[in-house]
């Protein structure tokens, strides 16, 4: 069993951190928060623009939609389009989704480019740009359609410390400056203390919530 | 390629340079870079880290650009006169293009990734695009994925799915950087075989790996050193040796060319020279002094003779005639060749346990002939 009985609430601007070992079910989890897979029991809500939405009862369709207006994805690997630009790679999603008229999305592209101080090189193919670029550019382009949630899986797993901090930074001001909820899973236990809170994942099972939230404790005490 | 048609060049590069700059100065990457790649070959490019074997991809992809040179892709010179938005719509047309890390938009199913290429490219009518895409994806065996994320398949099937895209507009070329680079072997095995059967289709593959095991499936193996390509008779009858020391011989190697039966070394005279044969066969004989000639071997493509000439003594051994048809070989000067064999030791020990067997075969065919 990848995930057993879990009950989880994660609120609105929060910075919340899933840390456990390879295989403790981190992925899993988050990919029945943002509808990738199915659960085999129970619920999934989220409220997102007033409207509380079940995840778990939408069709394949449904929920690939639902996703694409609510949800940021940012993986390890950052699956940008070599051929595109980084400004079409962050337009894209725009116009999957269609809800922005073109020049919109060219324009909205840009601000994002620049909130994430990459929008120098908006022209270049993502070769051009180091690792730690390319993943802000993934970010860009994972709030392309201002969801109100992101969803980060081991986004930090293939950069170095100090760019690591930077993507860090990033996710703190997209959470204090506008109100985003962020759900970041992590491998490196070393991490837990720059969440707004952190959650253990260990065989499938969250760590007893007072247990971790006395680690938490120390672990704040301690820095 | 059919054996009665001329092969027809798809990947031509004449003179390529390619130079950087940042902070620490200027530095050059691609040395005046000469290819050429044919129509229905499966090719694969080796080389160090930092080689440029990467740069020299991106030459062909347009991806960047080269500071010097010509580069005609599939009969298109994609730099001259070519904007880069031309060059896009041209590239979605011509071009497939394969990663080591397979570049699936994560938020989009393997069917809507295989699909994004034709919507690009605005090739296909808008029905036939999802039929399309389905096929491509039962041709890699992930018809039974199609409507799944990416992260819900494996690294495995997340590549078959980036070839499946990156034939979706059917394109003459293939172009794959690493693209098992972070596959277990039989994955890989998979992504070959299937590179395999598009050249048996009549595509064209250019793959650039460091895994020696995938060369030895490919038709052709171009090794660039330090910038610059290695001649391939070079890396074909040498492959032991460094790569550095390859290039040194590509560098300093004379093309030369004899007419059928024509004499290439005689017996007894001095030879100043290593020769690998590009082409034709040579007839390796002795002559008694009855004028009786015995065949002591053929020599073809690839083949080397000279060494041991050159490495004990300096007179031929035997006669060296070209055969039935005209012969090409490179040569290298002895001077040379001694240079790089004493910094090679384990090419020099292969080689002169060849000349030992050429000298034991010689002394064998000798005594037959009498002329002992």
């Amino acid at each position: 069993m990848a995930l057993t009985n879990i009950n989880l609430q994660i609120f609105a601007a929060e910075f919340l951190g899933v840390v456990g070992k390879s295989g403790a079910g981190k992925s899993t989890l988050l990919n029945m928060i943002n509808g990738v897979d199915q659960l085999t029991s129970g619920e999934v809500i989220i409220n997102t623009d007033g409207k509380k939405t079940s995840v778990h009862k939408m069709g394949e369709d449904e929920r690939a939609r639902w996703r694409g207006a609510n949800m940021g994805v940012v993986y390890q690997s950052f699956q940008l389009l070599p051929m595109l630009t980084l400004l079409e790679n962050v337009m894209l999603p725009m116009d999957l989704l269609d809800n922005f008229h073109p020049r919109k999305s060219k324009e909205r592209a840009l601000e994002l480019l620049d909130l994430m101080e990459i929008a120098e090189h908006a022209h270049k193919l993502p070769s051009f740009i180091s690792g730690g670029q390319q993943q802000r550019v993934a970010i860009a382009r994972a709030l392309a359609n201002d969801p109100a949630i992101l969803v980060a899986d081991e986004p930090t797993g293939s950069l170095d410390s100090v760019t690591a901090d930077h993507i860090f930074n990033v996710f703190e001001t997209l959470v204090s400056k506008q109100g985003k909820t962020i759900i970041m899973v992590t491998h490196d236990m070393g991490l837990a203390g720059r969440f707004s809170r952190a959650l253990t994942l260990t065989d499938g099972k969250l760590l007893d919530a007072e247990l971790t939230a006395n680690m938490d404790l120390t672990t704040r005490r301690m820095r | 390629m059919t054996a009665d048609s001329a092969p027809r060049e798809m990947i031509t590069l004449r003179g390529v340079v390619k130079k950087f700059s940042n902070a620490a100065g200027e530095f050059t990457v691609l040395k005046g870079v000469n290819l050429d790649i044919y129509s229905g070959e499966f090719v694969s490019i080796v080389g160090k880290s930092g080689s440029g074997k990467s740069t020299l991809l991106n030459m062909v992809t347009g991806i960047d650009h080269p500071s010097d040179g010509q580069v005609v892709v599939n009969g298109q010179d994609i730099y001259s006169g070519v904007t880069e938005s031309q060059r896009s719509k041209w590239r979605g047309k011509n071009l497939g293009i394969v990663f080591q890390f397979f570049q699936l938009l994560p938020m989009l199913t393997l069917l809507e990734n295989v699909m994004l290429p034709m919507d690009y490219a605005d090739l296909y009518s808008f029905d036939e695009r999802p039929v399309r895409a389905m096929e491509l994806l039962k041709m890699v065996g992930l018809e039974a994925f199609a409507n799944k994320l990416p992260v819900l398949v494996s690294t495995g099937q997340q590549q078959l799915a980036a070839i499946a895209r990156a034939m979706a507009c059917d394109p003459p070329l293939l172009v794959a950087d690493e693209p098992t680079g972070n596959l277990d072997t039989r994955s890989a095995d998979t992504i070959i075989q299937l590179f395999e059967r598009f050249v048996s289709q009549g595509k064209t593959v250019v793959m650039v790996t460091h895994d020696p095991s995938l060369t030895s499936r490919t038709h052709r193996n171009i090794i660039i050193s330090d910038g610059e390509v290695i001649h391939e008779s070079v890396s074909r009858a040498l492959p032991q040796l460094r790569h550095r020391h390859m290039l040194e011989f590509s560098k300093l190697l004379r093309e030369r060319s004899f007419h059928a039966g024509e004499t290439i070394l005689s017996r007894e005279v001095r030879s100043d020279d290593f020769f690998i044969i590009r082409r034709g066969e040579v007839e390796v004989v002795l002559q008694d002094a009855q004028e009786k000639k015995y065949m002591l071997s053929n020599l073809a493509k690839d083949d080397f003779f000279g060494e041991a000439e050159l490495t004990s003594g300096g007179k031929s051994i035997a006669n060296v005639r070209a055969g039935a048809q005209p012969v090409e070989v490179v040569v290298i000067p002895r001077a040379d060749f001694m240079r790089v064999m004493a910094q090679s030791p384990i090419t020099a020990e292969a080689m002169s346990k060849a000349t030992q067997i050429k000298l034991e075969t010689q002394q064998i065919a000798d005594h037959r002939a009498g002329t002992h």
